[in-house]
């Protein structure tokens, strides 16, 4: 019992290793300049059209729900103009960074680690070595780096379109007009709100794109694997996200209030 | 060529290859031999790099390759050729693209020049006007000849093929077979394939190693094998053959 347990702990550390070293390998590859720009540029297309739709659907719904709540909750403290800043800063600090991430894992993060969990089990990692040519520069680094430059992107759409269902809804349901609401909202925002939001989100972006690449590139065993691997891919980077989030929360409140 | 000294090699705490030693010449043909997880891939696998051995040493062309660094290797690979058990092919390229890969990684050719070359070796592969098709279209047969196709593009000196006639009916690994062995002629290279197939490896090999139990069983040209009174060789030779 108690080997078996060692024999688990060591094998867990052992793969923690592997992965902070695999890290390592690529932001060196980035710092040196080996990169695949086409590459890059591909994926980004790939892993955006995989997320957007689902984005943007989910921010809408998300921005209708909290100025709902929102108008409904401060109506009773008669506060229901303040609703336009409830949903900006809710979007910004917390909801967008985190729920586009989250989706982003699912659906972008999965595809990367059944793409390369797939390529793996297929021996083509090894072919593209066998070729000569450098698997994490080829394979990894293109897909890590499209991950870091297409997650804020999403946000910022995911912003946008939480605003714009805050908005529906407060000209709707709340009868405020429509240039009190979109002034309100100008200016509830700083810097720090938006800056607070895009550093996590970069964050997240880099815990997501390391995951969902080091499962897919260390898959094993054949069809089944690639499920296993995508699943437990999404699931750490769902734990991850969360996580780090609530640590990165503290931190930026700390610092920024 | 190729010189293996004293090759150990373990996986998941299991001896796989044990005081493995053997020479090669240039331009010499030779099939290993052996029963299914005998350590034959393992084998063909520290020729190119992709294991490292855990005693012993392999040299190619006067370079003991276990020295090198992974982007000294990488380097290295370039003037080898793999072909994989099952063609490993990117299935997000076309047949031309994978090809390609290969010249445009290593060489500073134009498009043109690449897109010459690839019908070139396409071609010495019986495969020409198949170029804008995805390796889910192909055959295995096709992909196994895409994948030789790409093994020898860059022209390689040294060529290893995994189990290239394995899933292929006796005709088209006799194909197979044959196209290899013109395939290495054509390109002068030195070529080491793995297979179960004794028929075609006795027909194209110059020599035969065979591998039981870890080690090397047998060595030597067909008819000194055919000859051989190691009881397991005998014992090989009359399942196969039979």
């Amino acid at each position: 019992m108690i080997p078996r347990l060692l024999k688990n702990t060591l094998g867990h550390l052992r793969s923690i290793g592997e992965a902070i070293f695999f890290l390592g390998d690529i932001i060196s590859l980035i710092f040196r300049g080996r990169i695949r720009w086409d590459d890059v540029l591909n994926q980004m297309y790939e892993q955006g059209v995989q997320s957007i739709v689902v984005v943007m659907l989910t921010s809408f719904a998300t921005g209708t729900v909290l100025g709902l709540q929102g108008f409904i909750t401060l109506q009773r403290f008669g506060a229901k103009e303040f609703v336009a800043r409830l949903v900006v800063l809710s979007l910004l600090r917390e909801m967008s960074p985190v729920f586009t991430a989250l989706i982003f894992s699912g659906k972008a993060g999965a595809g990367i680690t059944a793409e390369l969990g797939t390529m793996n089990t297929q021996d083509q990692i090894q072919a593209t070595r066998a070729m000569g040519v450098d698997p994490v520069v080829f394979l990894v680094v293109p897909r890590f780096l499209a991950c870091v430059l297409v997650l804020p992107a999403l946000v910022i759409i995911s912003e946008i379109l939480g605003m714009l269902g805050g908005y529906m809804i407060a000209i709707s349901q709340a009868h405020l007009p429509g240039a009190f609401y979109i002034h309100e909202t100008m200016q509830a925002v700083g810097y720090v709100d938006f800056f607070s939001g895009f550093i996590k989100v970069v964050f997240f972006a880099i815990i997501v794109g390391w995951i969902c690449c080091y499962q897919g590139f260390f898959t094993q065993g054949g069809a089944t694997g690639v499920g296993r691997f995508t699943t437990k891919a999404v699931a750490y980077s769902y734990i991850a996200v969360i996580l780090s989030n609530a640590v990165l929360t503290k931190i930026i409140l700390t610092f920024w209030g | 060529m190729i010189k293996v000294e004293g090759l150990y090699k373990e996986l998941g705490g299991q001896p796989v290859l044990e005081d493995i030693s053997f020479d090669i010449g240039t331009g010499e043909i030779i099939a290993v031999l052996g029963l299914s997880g005998a350590g034959k891939t393992v084998l063909l696998k520290h020729l190119i790099g992709l294991f490292r051995p855990d005693k012993g040493r392999v040299v190619i062309d006067g370079v003991d390759i276990d020295s090198l660094s992974e982007d000294q290797l990488l380097k290295v690979r370039c003037n080898m050729g793999y072909l994989f058990q099952e063609g490993a092919l990117y299935d997000f390229m076309d047949v031309f693209d994978n090809v390609a890969f290969p010249l445009r990684e290593h060489t500073k050719l134009t498009g043109a020049e690449v897109a010459s070359r690839v019908r070139e070796v396409l071609k010495l592969v019986d495969l020409d006007g198949i170029e804008s098709k995805f390796p889910g279209e192909l055959s295995g047969g096709m992909k196994k000849r895409v994948g030789l196709a790409r093994a020898i593009v860059l022209g390689a000196k040294v060529l290893l093929c995994d189990e290239p006639t394995s899933g292929l009916d006796p005709i088209r690994s006799h194909d197979i077979s044959d196209l290899i062995r013109h395939v290495s002629q054509q390109i002068g290279s030195t070529t080491v394939m793995t297979s179960h197939d004794v028929n075609n490896s006795f027909r194209i090999a110059t020599r035969i190693i065979i591998i039981n139990e870890c080690r090397i069983a047998a060595i030597g040209t067909a008819e000194q094998l055919k000859g051989s009174q190691v009881p397991f060789v005998r014992e090989f030779l009359q399942a196969t053959t039979a």
